[in-house]
């Protein structure tokens, strides 16, 4: 076949920030580590769809709605063993997103649930006062949360300005 | 992990093929008429109406160039033969070698194209004119001639400290058989000064010295089997404390042939610990041993100046191990650099690149064991990038129902807290009868956390959030033996590219900025970089003893058989105080070396791990 192997190359330079549409890693500020991020977008396969970290994203999003839910009947039921194990649960799967700030109530989560002060390092007795620092500390990881999560949707625009994406 | 075996022809590809099949688009994109490429016959529609289906954009040039990263190439066809494509003017008709109707297989092997800053460096290694690759084997062979010479002057000097250390040994022996003299002279004291005494009391005014008269022996006789009984005499307190320091002296004794022991281990291991490093740490060693890679430093500068531009970087290293890889990479070849980039690739390149294929001569078995599901899939995400099969248990139970159900894993990634069964614990029933390495991925990493892990068997820790550079340095650390070899050099001389420029993020504590990982064991940062290399490259120096070759004079040999033999000798002699004694010796570097030490000792034993 008479093919002349010159690809078509010269089509990459016109659209080469067609997937951003303006929003990019720097935009998440301080709560969501950049680089942290960026190297789950790697992994994806295709810059335009993102269909790997998409996933992994909002699954997070599922995941992190029902720990925050048992989160709260554990709150009603007084359970800080549970608590603590649940702040653990969400401070990795948020570090490995890189979501800083819910990792790093999560983490204090942890600790207050082990009866600790927020620092993990000395003991608290006061088992009221550890669910009351817990319940103050859910309520800021919640809102840190929040605001990942809008960022995040605006990222894979998802952000109620239509679906698409790339025009 | 979930659907790795799907996930091997990327998600694009397989839409693309999807789009083919669909036989209400024909008028539109169609396959090509012999079946090995695709044709889009109506730019416009297509990008329309057929993009926004299957890609959920609707921009043709972007499509295009993602065909392009997946090595898709357009048909062009040329004028002599009408320069008209078969399929109308404003088709555009793009090949794959592995895209072809009915064969979705070969669609596995289309994968995303290296990144573009590859492509220049390629082109560079092409262009390398003859005379520079001359150049550069002289200089590898020059460079071989040098390691070689290193390596005799390193194993001349090891010779020469261990005859040291027999040597010091003989010399406190002969100390020990001076005691034993001073204390015959102190018994025979003692039997003069209780005769005398004796003598005084029985025969008053007796001449002390009238032994040689006939009447006094028998007397003399009687007293020296009293004065045994008797205990309270000055001398014998003299003799009390004589033994004392004699026991002394019998303990350091068995220090140094530890340490003498210990020193034969080190040359096999192929590890010279920085001399100031230990000279810190433990005072009797800095004397024997911070001394021989010192002098191991200067007297190779000497041979520098032979071998006219090749210079290994002076005053840096000092104890130069000559098979580590690191520092093979390290020299500074005076040429220039493009060429050598272009023969390898540069660390920035593997930064960006999707899939990084470290070069393994199967692929690696891992076991991902994670409980968090978002953990589990980015993890085993970064483990498929790098070219390993993944397996994943949720929990530390069925991590160790899988071993026991006879799987093999090459590595093993161990969360630490789980249901069920949390990390520690089910390393530690796994290490009663496997002794595949496992790492502890935590956030957890105070040290008593750290230590903890390798007492109950953990080889080593990544800390959570990991990050894909310090995933890939594990598996080069722990998988070091099915990484390629290349041809015509050494052993495991051949890292990676870049492997120098990650280094730093090697160590798995939080501070990026510790050392290198064969002189960094100050505190947590050291334990696993000090020690596993350690472990690594004493394997690997066994093992791969057939692979070294050039001539060069055979220091893994050497070493390894000394390794070999001294333990067992003086094993032989004291087996039950072997672990103990080296962490006696050791006493500076304190609690943290434990661990470490142990599973040193363990490594060493065969891997049985303690009761």
């Amino acid at each position: 076949m008479p093919a002349s192997t010159a690809a078509a190359r010269e089509q990459d330079t016109k659209s080469e920030d067609g997937s951003a549409t303006g929003f990019t890693l720097a935009d998440f500020g301080d709560s969501i580590d950049a680089s942290t991020f960026e190297q789950i977008l790697e992994m994806d396969d295709d810059e335009e769809e993102r269909e790997f970290s998409r996933s992994i994203v909002y699954d997070f999003f599922t995941q992190a709605d029902g720990t925050f839910k048992n989160m709260d009947n554990e709150l009603a039921n007084g359970n800080l063993g549970r608590l603590s194990e649940l702040g653990h649960f969400l401070k990795g799967s948020s570090a490995t997103l890189g979501l800083a700030k819910v990792q790093a109530s999560c983490e204090k989560i942890q600790h207050y649930g082990a009866q600790k002060d927020e620092t993990g390092n000395s003991k608290v007795d006061d088992k009221d006062l550890c669910l009351k620092n817990c319940r103050t500390e859910i309520a800021r990881a919640k809102t840190d949360f929040k605001e990942a999560e809008r960022l995040l949707k605006r990222f894979y625009h998802d952000d109620g300005t239509g679906a698409g994406a790339s025009a | 992990m979930d659907g790795n075996a799907a996930n091997n022809s990327s998600d694009f590809v397989r839409k693309l093929y999807k789009m083919l099949e669909s036989p209400q688009d024909e008028s539109v994109v169609r396959w090509g008429n012999e079946g090995d490429s695709f044709v889009v016959l109506e730019n416009e529609k297509f990008t329309k109406h057929i993009l926004p289906k299957h890609f959920k954009h609707s921009n043709f040039a972007s499509f295009v160039r993602q065909l392009n990263k997946y090595d898709f190439h357009k048909v062009r066809h040329n004028n002599e033969e009408g320069g008209q494509s078969p399929y109308g003017a404003g088709a555009w008709e793009f090949k794959h070698p592995d895209f072809k109707m009915n064969n979705k297989d070969a669609l596995d092997n289309i994968r995303r194209k290296a990144p573009a800053p590859r492509k220049p460096n390629a082109m560079a290694e092409e262009l390398i004119p003859t005379q520079q690759m001359d150049l550069v084997n002289t200089q590898l062979v020059a460079t071989q001639q040098q390691l070689q010479q290193l390596q005799e002057r390193y194993n001349e000097l090891s010779m020469h400290h261990s005859m040291l250390l027999q040597e010091l040994i003989g010399v406190q022996k002969t100390v020990v058989n001076h005691e034993h003299v001073m204390q015959y002279v102190m018994n025979f004291l003692t039997t003069v000064d209780a005769q005398r005494r004796r003598e005084s009391k029985v025969g008053g005014g007796v001449n002390p010295f009238g032994n040689g008269s006939d009447p006094s022996r028998p007397g003399a006789q009687v007293q020296f089997d009293e004065s045994a009984d008797i205990p309270a005499s000055p001398l014998q307190h003299a003799t009390k404390l004589l033994n004392e320091v004699n026991a002394d002296h019998m303990l350091n004794t068995r220090n140094l042939e530890q340490m003498n022991e210990q020193q034969m281990r080190q040359n096999a291991s192929l590890t010279t610990p920085p001399p100031d490093i230990h000279a810190a740490r433990n005072g009797i060693r800095s004397t024997s041993r911070g001394a021989l890679p010192h002098s191991a430093t200067s007297s190779s500068s000497m041979s520098y100046s032979e071998l006219d531009n090749l210079v290994y970087p002076i005053g840096q290293t000092q104890g130069i191990d000559p098979m580590y890889s690191e520092h093979v990479h390290n020299i500074p070849y005076p040429m220039p650099s493009k060429a050598t980039e272009g023969t390898v690739a540069p660390p920035e390149g593997r930064k960006k690149s999707t899939t990084i294929d470290p070069g393994w001569v199967r692929q690696p078995q891992i076991l991902l064991v994670e409980d968090d599901q978002t953990c589990r899939r980015i993890g085993g995400r970064f483990l498929y990038a790098f070219h390993c099969a993944i397996d994943s248990a949720l929990d530390g139970l069925e991590a160790v129902n899988k071993l026991n159900g006879g799987a093999k894993y090459d590595l093993i990634l161990m969360d630490i807290i789980m249901p069920n069964l949390d990390g520690v614990s089910a390393t530690h029933l796994i290490r009663q009868f496997d002794n595949t390495p496992i790492i502890a991925m935590t956030s957890n990493i105070r040290s008593d956390d750290i230590s903890m892990y390798f007492q109950h068997g953990m080889n080593d820790v990544l800390p959570k959030p990991f990050t894909k550079e310090g995933l890939l340095n594990m598996l080069e650390k722990h998988l070091s033996h099915l990484k390629k070899q290349p041809p015509g050099l050494d052993t495991n001389s051949m890292a990676p590219p870049g492997k120098r420029s990650l280094k730093a993020d090697e160590s798995p504590t939080t501070s990026p900025a510790a050392l290198s990982n064969w002189n960094s064991p100050s505190g947590i940062a050291g334990i696993s970089p000090a020690s596993n290399p350690t472990e690594d490259h004493f394997m690997h120096a066994v093992h791969n003893n057939a692979n070294y070759q050039q001539g060069m004079q055979p220091g893994p040999n050497y070493n390894a058989g000394g390794a070999m033999g001294a333990p067992s000798r003086l094993q032989q002699s004291q087996p039950n105080q072997h672990r103990r004694n080296i962490s006696d010796i050791s006493g500076g570097p304190g609690e943290m070396s434990d661990p470490k030490r142990q599973m040193y000792g363990q490594q060493v034993h065969l891997q049985r791990p303690p009761p």
